[in-house]
């Protein structure tokens, strides 16, 4: 067979158009998943975790995904954004706040065919998923080295709503604490925002005039820990991300977000078709959050610390064992239960020893 | 030497029509630099920004939806201005439009009750505002209190009673202690005009009153009254206009106007009560009264050009990716070229050499 030079070229542009082709229908049917997120990705804390999760899963599957990210998005303004991203075609949208739970279930109604994800949230749909960290695995640990640090054996709280998160996260930094030092109290501000470097600070200036020197804080900012740093004899935690270059002198360790791996698998169950909606809770032993290098500390007190991370990772320990008892003085579960998930995403009471009145 | 701005006596012809070509020129100018400097196509860009917004009927919807509560309030805000009274706290008489409509709402909530519940929501929620606005009237008639810092400052009181509201007494039972009332019953919430938008009656309902505003300032003796008053004071009271008295009429309207776009906000679009249900109407009406030249008309056009450009910057995250900061310093741009242009139309600048003592 005579493969003449004519046919030679005609097969190569051929097969340089099936190459074409095929990039323009990879980059056709690439999924376009959306991020709305409830801050500016320069928070340092969960907004910006959650688009460094982002880019990784760009980084990931390449040229099987893109991505559209809004910031800063305002629950009535939520509506507007979440459509306008299912109408430039997103598929699989992200929303990161549980303030935007309840509007999310009501848009997601709305648009059946896209699937979407939301970052703490108290119920699933058909096309509705959940997802969030067991982060009180994190505030376990904070409460054991802030019993360790405190001299004036006072925890200082930047709480943010009185949301089951929030309060299970300060019940269970006190059970850290107590495991410590029975005697240890703690003293929370209520800011009402989740990101407000302000606030935040003066939320910490407060706590710290009311002779709190460990300050924990729910909120994303890096402005507690900061101030901590300014005033010096008091120590924080960073929250979200690692915050130690914030408050050299100041910081004992952070929770660090992890989202990357868990936007990547959903959006390859996406797809290849097999997302289901789901209820994913993570632990510290999952890789959905870790917890930075602890600092200014003693090697015993991160001995410790290490050894209380690792068996909660392991699932050896186990912060909501009973007995636990409401600040009323009613018995929620005897000793020898645990509490379940559900019963964890619901805690709307105080322990019994902690004085904190709920906004 | 220092350097004074005068009004001019008469605006030359040529400025009059060059000002408005550079007012939309230079910012148009602004955004291709800027564009281009982020290393997006200019040309694409620009048509995210002020054209797609406008380009198909939800984009339209969603615009108007955002223009209802600005013109509203920017139309009691101009018939202020107009008579030199300066409301600086629309802000706060909207939170209390949303509040005393919403409360409507809360009571009724888990009942069925007629088709009166939402014209009663709309009433109440326009007394509340006038009444909160009355406030800073009476201050300034009977004390002569500054309205503007007394305004102002009932904003803040405005904005905690709402703030205690929803996390006090109206707070959802079933809502994880989030600070927010239940969503509104159906019957609560503002009909929808249209299928696949989220346009309501509210819209129609700000048409109406611009209307009613342009043949007010236009047509009446009042709209004559009020515009005496504030440009020639001295005058009105020669004419037998009682100064007072149009303080606290003005301030009255412009506090209704307000209320009543803060419950059709709250009705509208949010559909529940929560401390962020404005993101700052009352004081973006402040610009969109004075690029509409204080003109109900005026302020139409001026509140659907800032309805566009907030909702162009939208666009601009999702569809160019760029970031939110961008998407304000271009609107940021926007609104000092069109005011600069404004004013040198206007006024004219002049060095004036200063005598020695």
């Amino acid at each position: 067979m005579n493969i003449t030079r004519r046919q030679t070229l005609t097969g190569a542009s051929a097969l340089a158009g099936t190459a074409i082709g095929a990039e323009q229908a990879a980059a056709q049917s690439a999924l376009n998943v959306g991020f709305i997120l409830i801050g500016p990705v320069g928070d340092f804390g969960w907004s910006t975790m959650h688009d460094v999760g982002r880019r990784r899963m760009e980084s990931v599957l390449g040229n099987r995904v893109t991505s559209t990210q809004v910031e800063a998005v305002a629950p009535p303004d939520f509506d507007r954004v979440a459509t306008q991203l299912v109408r430039t075609g997103c598929r699989l949208i992200f929303t990161t706040s549980f303030s935007y739970f309840a509007p999310t279930q009501r848009v997601a109604a709305a648009n059946p065919n896209v699937m979407w994800e939301s970052a703490t949230g108290t119920a699933t749909a058909a096309n509705l998923a959940i997802y969030n960290a067991r982060f009180y695995e994190g505030r376990y640990v904070q409460g054991v080295i802030a019993a360790r640090k405190s001299r004036s054996k006072t925890i200082g709280y930047v709480a943010t709503f009185p949301v089951p998160e929030v309060i299970h996260a300060i019940n269970t930094v006190m059970r850290g604490a107590w495991s410590v030092d029975p005697s240890i109290r703690i003293r929370v501000v209520w800011i009402s925002a989740w990101f407000n470097p302000g606030r935040e600070a003066d939320a910490a200036r407060a706590l710290i005039d009311q002779g709190c020197d460990v300050i924990c804080q729910h909120t994303d900012s890096p402005a507690p820990l900061q101030l901590a740093e300014q005033r010096g004899n008091v120590f924080g935690f960073g929250q979200a991300s690692d915050m130690t270059r914030f408050a050299p002198r100041a910081h004992l360790t952070s929770s660090i977000n992890s989202w990357g791996d868990y936007y990547v698998s959903r959006a390859r169950a996406v797809l290849d078709g097999s997302w289901r909606p789901a209820d994913t809770w993570g632990g510290l032993g999952s890789g959905m959050f870790s917890l930075a290098a602890f600092t200014n500390m003693t090697p015993e007190e991160v001995s410790e610390a290490t050894r209380i991370r690792d068996a909660l990772a392991a699932g050896t320990l186990h912060p909501f064992d009973g007995p636990i008892t409401r600040a009323d003085g009613t018995l929620v579960i005897p000793a020898g239960q645990r509490l379940t998930d559900d019963q964890i995403r619901a805690q709307n009471y105080f322990y019994q020893g902690i004085d904190v009145a709920m906004p | 030497m220092r350097l004074v701005m005068e009004k001019r006596s008469e605006t030359p012809l040529w400025l009059m029509v060059v000002s408005p070509l550079i007012a939309v020129g230079l910012p148009v100018l602004a955004a291709i630099i800027m564009f281009t400097l982020l290393g997006k196509d200019p040309a694409r860009a620009l048509y995210v920004y002020f054209i797609d917004p406008i380009s198909d009927s939800w984009g339209l919807q969603e615009v108007a939806v955002k223009a209802t509560p600005l013109v509203l309030i920017a139309l009691g805000l101009a018939v202020c201005y107009r008579a030199n009274v300066w409301n600086i706290g629309a802000e706060g008489q909207f939170l209390l439009g949303a509040m005393a409509g919403g409360w409507l709402a809360v009571i009724t909530h888990g009942s069925t009750q007629g088709p009166w519940l939402l014209p009663a929501m709309m009433m109440l929620g326009a007394l509340a505002g006038a009444c909160w606005a009355l406030i800073p009237g009476v201050l300034r008639t009977r004390f002569g209190a500054n309205e503007i810092l007394t305004s102002l400052m009932l904003v803040y009181v405005a904005e905690y009673l709402l703030d205690y509201l929803v996390r006090g007494p109206w707070r959802d039972p079933g809502g994880f202690n989030m600070p927010q009332t239940v969503i509104f019953e159906p019957e609560a919430v503002l009909p929808l005009l249209m299928e696949g938008g989220r346009l309501n009656i509210g819209t129609p309902i700000m048409l109406v009153m611009v209307v009613a505003f342009a043949i007010l300032m236009g047509r009446t003796l009042k709209g004559f009254e009020i515009r005496l008053v504030g440009e020639a004071p001295r005058a009105a009271r020669f004419a037998g206009f009682s100064e007072k008295g149009l303080v606290l009429t003005v301030f009255a309207i412009s506090g209704a106007l307000a209320g009543l776009a803060g419950m059709l906000e709250a009705a509208g679009t949010v559909k529940q009560l929560q401390p962020g249900i404005s993101p700052g109407y009352g004081f973006t009406a402040i610009i969109v009264a004075f690029l509409g030249r204080l003109n109900p008309v005026g302020c139409l056009v001026a509140g659907i050009f800032i309805a566009i450009t907030f909702i162009g910057g939208e666009n601009a995250q999702i569809m160019l990716r760029l970031p939110l900061d961008a998407t304000r310093v271009l609107q940021g741009l926007l609104l000092f070229f069109v005011l600069a242009c404004d004013s040198l139309l206007l006024y004219r600048f002049r060095f004036v050499r200063e005598a020695r003592a």
